[in-house]
């Protein structure tokens, strides 16, 4: 009765998660684009100095001016080198470049899927349908890690077959949010005015159930961006991912780790608080669009 | 207005939401007093702040708005200016509360008995023995067969009747000076509204409180209310004695709300050719859904016949479930029905393919009960308007719009909403702009689901209006189907009464109105609420209406279907099943009874 807007509360709620959210996503989409270009040494190449810990802070202005001035023999290592004697920093990020590629290749590849199959099951609910949701049940309950790092083991490493696999296990989400989405949007009024009208079923399922039935999907999106680049991560970490010298997270995190006993943290750290941090920024980002937009 | 026989005085009262740093007032400088013993209704347009008074009545206010400023002055003190604890002790003890949609307002975990007697205990000092007495006592006030029994009865276990009974009971337990009831009878059917209201107004008679009515319906307000306050944004705007407001209404708002009720004398205005051909005749028509992991049915249809004129308008009329909704979805094959025939203009309906079926389709239309639901949000009103053409295709885009504008014009409507969407307007224009798609193909016959149901009076109104004057100057047929009597009286010329998938009745308005025959078709037409406070429900010798419920459509009875439930009932009727037979006057009854001049 009255106009108590409570969407409006919730926008105002999530008003700040949601700036965190946005920014962490641009600093990482940017660093896609120029990441590789920017850092003070080349991400694919090694230096002589192998192991050297980053500055601390109390160098780190020294270092910074000096290599400033030319009076410096070398650029600062930011974050150290690691064991082969690649700047950690440099490759940080020029990470996102390959992480978020694949992630974003795999989601739109899962997401394009996912739509039109879980369109078609919810549109036609007959045998061959729910056959399919049947599949897509058995898919979704294999863990996504052991079924992705199986497919790429099977199809081979390389980043083609990487973003199949992820876009493989993220399919039957979509499948699934769409399906459920577009079985409530077939019950409403305006797809029956339009089937009075005389509009044919795939006019009407294209034009006004589809469009409708996006947008739980479409912030799904954001939250499976963040994890397909921890998969991607975990994938490389296990040896099923991209191939050395390809500057990437996992990667990194991986070729540091056997040396984290000799108390060389820098080379696993530093990408491991990236990860964290786009995984987390990707997330709050999704579910702060879900507080504004998930109910229509 | 504070004399001793006031309950309740209200001074001044304003209720305020902050809204993007202002306060939006619902209520705003409201005053009115409640008098001892007294129904006094509270109408308006949705919005118009008649839920958030019912509850700023009681100090409460929906988070984040707040009391902004005021007085209710209630036995002597202003309760707005009590503590907390004591308010409390008033609220469901001195004044009880009915909220919207009591169905839900039943915790479903506890019997009903329990939730009874916790609204005692929490007022009165007594025992649980007590408590239980006194709740049963209550059932048995509100009319409740077999209250012992009942006290243990969970909320699933009721029909909606008597869960609305049992909230009367609630909030009566403590013998309320004043009774809120909030719409309590939005969404129910007119037998079960009335059985509602009736015992509420038996029950005020007998222990002498006073009630404050929210409502949109007009009848209620017509036949069961001493005086009538109208709110009209957050103001009180009048404030009459029933039959002075229905007779001489002082402000436009009322004026405008009981437009229908005063242009009474001037109804059935279009008149249908004597010569007219049926362009629509449905024989025999069925429709049965399968239920699922059984092999029984559920018979939404039965064997339905109806002609519709050219320029005429059918109402069909009847309880929810009854299956009028499924004969207007039939009729367009929006469902497919099981079995019958339907003729269009000598086209055999149900014979079309799938492609001929959507070029038919222009010519039939409908429109549909909720109008949030039967737009979509995403497009603007001119896409909604064209969608029609488009699918014809071969119509050039200024054409598309040229249309789109008249078609807006055709129903009151300004062509600066072209780019809108449907988010945001109110449902009167929703309903608008779905009449005017509708429209948009030139159709000859529409089929109108309830258009008016969820419209508030005003826009209801205006809705009709329009409609009389599209039928007048277009010509075309109507199937209104629609629970609501008053605006079938007003807007078709022949009415059809359905009971169970079933028509029982059926003939020109004038006579099934002023003298149905049969008895379900009776009793429909005394439970219904017309708002006319000369011929009060309240202060007539109530006449026996229907007993129970309506059968289940899955198992039906095998005689006459409401033989369980009809006070002529005899042993034929429960064996042998009945035929519509017409009757002289040239409309047909389906009760062997009333054929036989029994009743």
């Amino acid at each position: 009765m009255t106009a108590i807007d409570a969407p409006e509360l919730e926008r105002k709620r999530t008003d700040w998660l949601f700036r965190i959210g946005v920014f962490i996503v641009a600093v990482v989409t940017i660093l896609a684009v120029i990441g590789p270009f920017i850092g003070p040494y080349d991400p694919t190449l090694t230096t002589p100095r192998v192991a050297v810990p980053p500055p601390t802070l109390f160098e780190l202005p020294g270092a910074v001016t000096g290599w400033l001035s030319g009076s410096a023999t070398h650029a600062p290592h930011f974050m150290g080198t690691d064991v082969n004697g690649y700047d950690v920093f440099s490759r940080v990020i020029a990470a996102p470049r390959t992480d978020l590629m694949i992630a974003l290749l795999a989601n739109g590849l899962s997401l394009f899927l996912g739509v039109l199959l879980g369109l078609v099951a919810g549109y036609y609910r007959n045998f061959a349908t729910e056959l399919l949701m049947r599949v897509s049940d058995v898919m979704q309950s294999f863990p996504v890690f052991i079924s992705a790092m199986v497919l790429v083991a099977l199809a081979g490493r390389s980043t083609t077959n990487i973003i199949i696999a992820l876009a493989f296990v993220y399919t039957p989400i979509y499948i699934r949010l769409t399906r459920s989405e577009v079985m409530s949007q077939t019950s409403r009024g305006f797809v029956e005015a339009s089937r009075a009208m005389g509009a044919s079923e795939l006019s009407i399922a294209l034009r006004h159930v589809l469009p409708n039935s996006l947008t739980p999907a479409l912030i799904q999106s954001s939250v499976t961006i963040g994890f397909a680049i921890l998969l991607t991560a975990g994938l490389s970490f296990v040896g099923a991912g991209v191939r050395p010298p390809t500057p990437e997270w996992g990667l990194m995190i991986s070729t540091g780790a056997n040396q984290i006993i000799l108390g060389e943290w820098w080379p696993s750290v530093f990408p491991g608080i990236a990860i964290s941090l786009t995984v987390f920024g990707f997330a709050i980002l999704g579910n702060a669009l879900e507080g504004r937009y998930g109910d229509g | 207005m504070a004399t001793a026989e006031n309950v309740l005085t209200v001074r001044n009262l304003a209720v305020g939401y902050p809204v993007d740093g202002r306060m939006v007032m619902p209520v705003n400088g409201t005053s009115f007093a409640v008098r001892r013993g007294e129904i006094l209704g509270l109408v308006g347009d949705a919005g118009s702040g008649k839920s958030t008074l019912a509850l700023a009545l009681l100090g409460l206010a929906r988070p984040p708005g707040r009391i902004l400023h005021g007085e209710v002055e209630f036995g002597g003190r202003n309760l707005l200016s009590l503590p907390d604890a004591e308010i409390r002790a008033i609220r469901g003890r001195d004044i009880g509360i009915i909220v919207q949609n009591p169905r839900a307002a039943l915790n479903p975990m506890l019997r009903v008995g329990r939730q009874i007697a916790n609204v005692y205990t929490a007022h009165n000092a007594a025992t649980s023995v007590e408590a239980r007495k006194q709740a049963i006592d209550l059932l048995a006030l509100v009319g409740i067969n077999d209250p012992e029994r009942r006290v243990e009865s969970f909320a699933h276990e009721l029909s909606g009747g008597m869960a609305q009974r049992a909230l009367i009971a609630m909030a009566l337990s403590s013998r309320p000076e004043l009774l809120i009831a909030d719409e309590p009878t939005s969404g129910l059917d007119v037998t079960i509204q009335a059985q509602f209201l009736d015992q509420m107004w038996r029950t005020v008679q007998t222990t002498g409180s006073a009630v404050l009515l929210v409502t949109q319906e007009l009848g209620v307000i017509a036949n069961y209310c001493d005086r009538v306050l109208v709110l009209h944004e957050g103001q009180v705007v009048e404030d009459a004695p029933v039959k002075a407001f229905f007779a001489a209404p002082q402000h436009a708002y009322s004026q405008d709300v009981l437009r229908l009720y005063r242009e009474r004398g001037s109804a059935f205005p279009v008149q249908v050719a004597e010569n007219a051909k049926d362009l629509v005749s449905v024989r025999n028509l069925s429709k049965k859904f399968p239920i699922r992991h059984s092999s029984k049915f559920v018979h939404a249809v039965d064997g339905v016949t109806l002609h519709i004129r050219r320029g005429e308008a059918i109402g069909l009329v009847g309880e929810s479930g009854s299956g009028k909704t499924t004969v207007g979805r039939s009729l367009l094959r929006l469902v497919e029905p099981t079995s019958g025939a339907i003729a269009f203009d000598g086209i055999d309906v149900t014979s079309l393919n799938l492609a001929e079926l959507r070029q038919w389709r222009a010519r039939a239309q409908i429109v549909f009960q909720d109008p949030f639901d039967s737009l979509n949000p995403r497009w603007t009103v001119q896409e909604i308007l064209e969608e029609p053409l488009k699918l014809r295709g071969g119509i050039d885009a200024a054409e598309c719009r040229r249309r789109a504008v008249a078609a807006l014009v055709q129903v009151d409507l300004n062509e600066n909403l072209l780019p809108r969407k449907p988010r945001g307007l109110g449902a009167g224009t929703l309903q608008r702009i779905n009449v005017a798609r509708a429209l948009i193909s030139n159709p000859e016959f529409i089929v109108l689901d309830e258009p008016t149901s969820v419209l508030a009076p005003r826009a209801r109104n205006g809705l009709i209006a329009l409609l009389v004057r599209l039928q007048k100057e277009l010509g075309i047929s109507f199937l209104f189907i629609s629970h609501d009597l008053t605006t079938v009286r007003f807007l078709c010329q022949r009415v059809a009464v359905m009971y169970l998938g079933q028509i029982v009745e059926e003939g020109t308005v004038e006579d099934v109105f002023t003298t149905p025959r049969h008895p379900y078709t009776q009793a429909l037409l005394s439970a219904h609420l017309f708002p006319d406070p000369s011929r009060r429900r309240v202060d007539q010798k109530i006449p026996a209406t229907l007993e129970g419920e309506i059968p289940s459509p899955i198992d039906l009875p095998k005689g006459c279907y409401l033989a369980g439930r009809c006070p002529h009932a005899v042993e034929a009727c429960r064996t042998t099943p009945q035929v519509l037979s017409g009757v002289a006057s040239g409309g047909s009854v389906r009760c062997h009874r009333v054929m036989a001049g029994e009743i």
